[in-house]
């Protein structure tokens, strides 16, 4: 079960995300329990990895919406980056970034469950 | 008054269209307590969604899958009954808030969301301009003919001529002849195509870059543009008018004043424009009318004449005057009575020439007050005499065609004579010989009645009419007197001679007197002596004077009589 102390573990800033929640807390974890559910997440690796960025692009910046939404910085954080190189279509290796996020988002599933 | 945008009751209806579910229940979390809150997770959803008024708000995320909030944006502003309708939309791109503006969008909130209470600030910031925006296009235009109210005509006249100082400007006034008629006639549907048709076709009429134009009421409509030949104008709106209701004969009259004084203020130009049109109401032969500054002068002359009659009684400027009548059947003229001229001694515009008020309160009826003004001051002044010289010496008062039809006519007569304490023989009256072909059963009325009680009723402007002889057929009366201008031609005309001859014949007939006035020479006293002619007034005699230099006329006759 999440919890606002695992969110605080985790890098988030509560007290944002909450009071853009009008302070409901119970709305707030129920928000960030789907985060880890989020198709966009294999949606973007999927197009990057097709060469797709500007697919790749629309997926990332739906999730960084809804990350900074709620607050989950470090993953956010992220998220803003990869979507700066796929908004210019820059050509790289994305691979090592995607690690980052996916596993950001694996420990966020974990503190989820 | 009931403030409509605080009323708790009402709760306005807000659509939020975003795609991401998180993002849809963190917003709509905000902003459900202030409002009812409706979603849409595409732009295709929302459109199926949105009709005129659905919405006090939409709240629009820009990047959605099936039909974006770009597009939707586009759509709603494109749509005559959507335009309306603000937008707040929804980014994290900083390069599209501009856009997004520019394509129309009222506002923009950023991803990540701003906090709670500046969502919501933002949002009532953007319907309550909204609503205001509203209310002012309401009133703004006219909802029939969609030109200008009156209000936003005249300020924006006030701009076109604070910001755009060159050029002259033209202002035109615009009326449809018996327009009532056409309403009552036709209905009222027809009535608005008549109006709207003017109101659509005067862009093409007159061909100014700068023109606005209102209906401010009615049948009415005022132009204002840049100034060149107009009449053209006029008459191609005629023509379209023609064409389209050609059965109904609908006439347009146009009053303008070209190259309009700037340094007036607009309402007082159309004032102008508006009082040059009304002098062709009615008029067949000219639908154009021009200002021009003498008929304006004059009118604000007689404006401040009718404005000014009711003091002008309270404060005695109106005077008095008085001219002798003489007898001339013996062998020297006797004076046997006077004719109370009316003349006016205004405070601050001088001696006013009856010439310039008696006609125009003729027209409005005013004269009524006046008249019963110089009856009061004749009867006092005969009375006065009376004391004073031991002398009775009738005076004759003017009744004008509206006094004839005043109900209460026998009984102001009767207290002018008993408030001031003189006989029904002391006061005579003269009824113009026109009012009998207003109205001859009310004249023969009137004059039965004033008659019965003992008054004298002369017949002022003899033979002027074409019902001389139709009202002595039928109206008993006490004199004739005769029109000046038989007098005035008598020289030059030998008809204007022959024509007294039978008016005195029938005065013999009926047995009464004929009074001659405007008579200026000799010649013309003898002459009308010659013809029988039994009492005389004019210049010859005297002009009309004040009652202190009248005094003299009596004067001289009460040292004659204590002669003989």
């Amino acid at each position: 079960m999440i919890t606002i102390e695992k969110l605080v573990e985790f890098g988030a800033d509560t007290a944002t995300g909450l009071a853009r929640c009008a302070g409901k807390e119970s709305m707030y974890l129920r928000l960030v329990s789907t985060v880890p559910k989020q198709p966009d997440f294999d949606h973007m690796a999927e197009a990057i990895e097709a060469g797709d960025l500007k697919t790749g692009f629309e997926a990332a910046h739906s999730l960084k919406g809804i990350l900074g939404n709620l607050s989950l910085s470090p993953l956010y954080e992220k998220v803003c980056e990869i979507t700066d190189y796929l908004r210019n279509g820059t050509e790289m290796d994305y691979s090592p970034l995607l690690s980052e996020i996916k596993a950001m988002k694996e420990q966020l599933t974990a503190l989820c469950d | 008054m009931r403030n409509f945008y605080e009323d708790q009751n009402i709760k306005r209806k807000v659509l939020i269209v975003e795609d991401e579910y998180i993002n849809r229940e963190i917003l709509g979390n905000i902003l459900m307590d202030e409002y009812d809150v409706d979603y849409a997770c595409d732009g295709n959803e929302a459109w199926e969604k949105l009709a005129p008024s659905a919405y006090s708000l939409i709240l629009l995320d820009l990047i959605m899958p099936v039909l974006s909030g770009t597009e939707l944006l586009a759509r709603i502003r494109n749509d005559p009954n959507l335009r309306s309708m603000p937008v707040i939309v929804m980014t994290s791109e900083r390069d599209a808030e501009v856009d997004s503006i520019k394509q129309g969008a009222a506002d923009f909130i950023t991803k990540p969301y701003d906090m709670p209470e500046v969502i919501l600030a933002r949002c009532e910031r953007i319907i309550k301009l909204s609503e205001d925006a509203r209310i002012i296009r309401s009133t703004e235009r006219d909802s029939l003919t969609d030109l200008y109210s009156r209000e936003y005509f005249f300020e924006y006249i006030r701009r076109i001529d604070t910001y755009i100082r060159d050029g002259k400007r033209d202002v035109l006034v615009l009326n449809i002849d018996h327009f009532r008629l056409i309403n009552e006639m036709y209905g009222r549907g027809t009535g608005d195509r008549v109006l709207k048709k003017v109101a659509d076709t005067i862009n093409g009429a007159f061909r100014s870059s700068l023109i606005i134009a209102s209906r401010p009421m009615a049948d009415t409509f005022y132009v204002y543009c840049e100034h060149d030949e107009k009449e053209k104008g006029v008459n191609f709106l005629q023509e379209q008018l023609d064409k389209t209701f050609g059965d109904l004969k609908v006439r347009l009259r146009a009053g303008i004043y070209q190259d309009a004084d700037m340094n007036i203020a607009p309402e007082d130009r159309f004032d102008r424009a508006q009082q040059t049109c009304d002098r062709i109401r009615g008029d067949f032969l000219s639908s154009v009318s021009y200002y021009d500054k003498d008929f304006h002068v004059k009118s604000v002359y007689n404006e401040r004449l009718i404005k000014d009659v009711d003091s002008a009684i309270k404060n005695h400027d109106f005077v008095v005057y008085y001219q002798p009548k003489y007898d001339i059947t013996g062998e020297t003229p006797k004076l046997c009575s006077a004719e109370a001229l009316v003349r006016w001694k205004h405070p601050e515009l001088g001696m006013i020439s009856p010439g310039d008020f008696i006609p125009l309160f003729e027209h409005n009826g005013l004269i009524q007050k006046v008249d019963n003004y110089v009856w009061d001051r004749a009867a006092w002044q005969v009375n006065e005499w009376k004391k004073k010289f031991g002398f009775t010496l009738p005076v004759s008062v003017n009744v004008s065609r509206i006094d004839v039809f005043d109900p209460q006519l026998e009984e102001k007569l009767r207290k002018v004579l008993s408030d001031n304490g003189i006989t029904e023989k002391d006061l005579m009256l003269e009824i113009t010989e026109s009012a009998y072909a207003d109205n001859a059963a009310r004249v023969k009325e009137v004059t039965e009645k004033l008659r019965s009680e003992g008054l004298k009723i002369g017949i002022d402007d003899f033979g002027s009419g074409y019902s001389s002889l139709n009202m002595i057929m039928n109206v008993t009366v006490d004199v004739l007197k005769l029109d000046r201008s038989f007098v005035g031609n008598l020289k030059k005309d030998e008809k204007s001679l022959m024509l007294i001859e039978i008016i005195i014949g029938i005065a013999r007939f009926l047995n009464v007197p004929v009074v001659a006035e405007g008579v200026e020479d000799e010649d013309q006293l003898k002459t009308l002596k010659g013809l029988g002619c039994e009492i005389v007034q004019g210049f010859y005699f005297s002009e009309p004077v004040p009652a202190e230099e009248f005094e003299d006329f009596i004067k001289k006759e009460v040292e004659k009589n204590d002669n003989n």
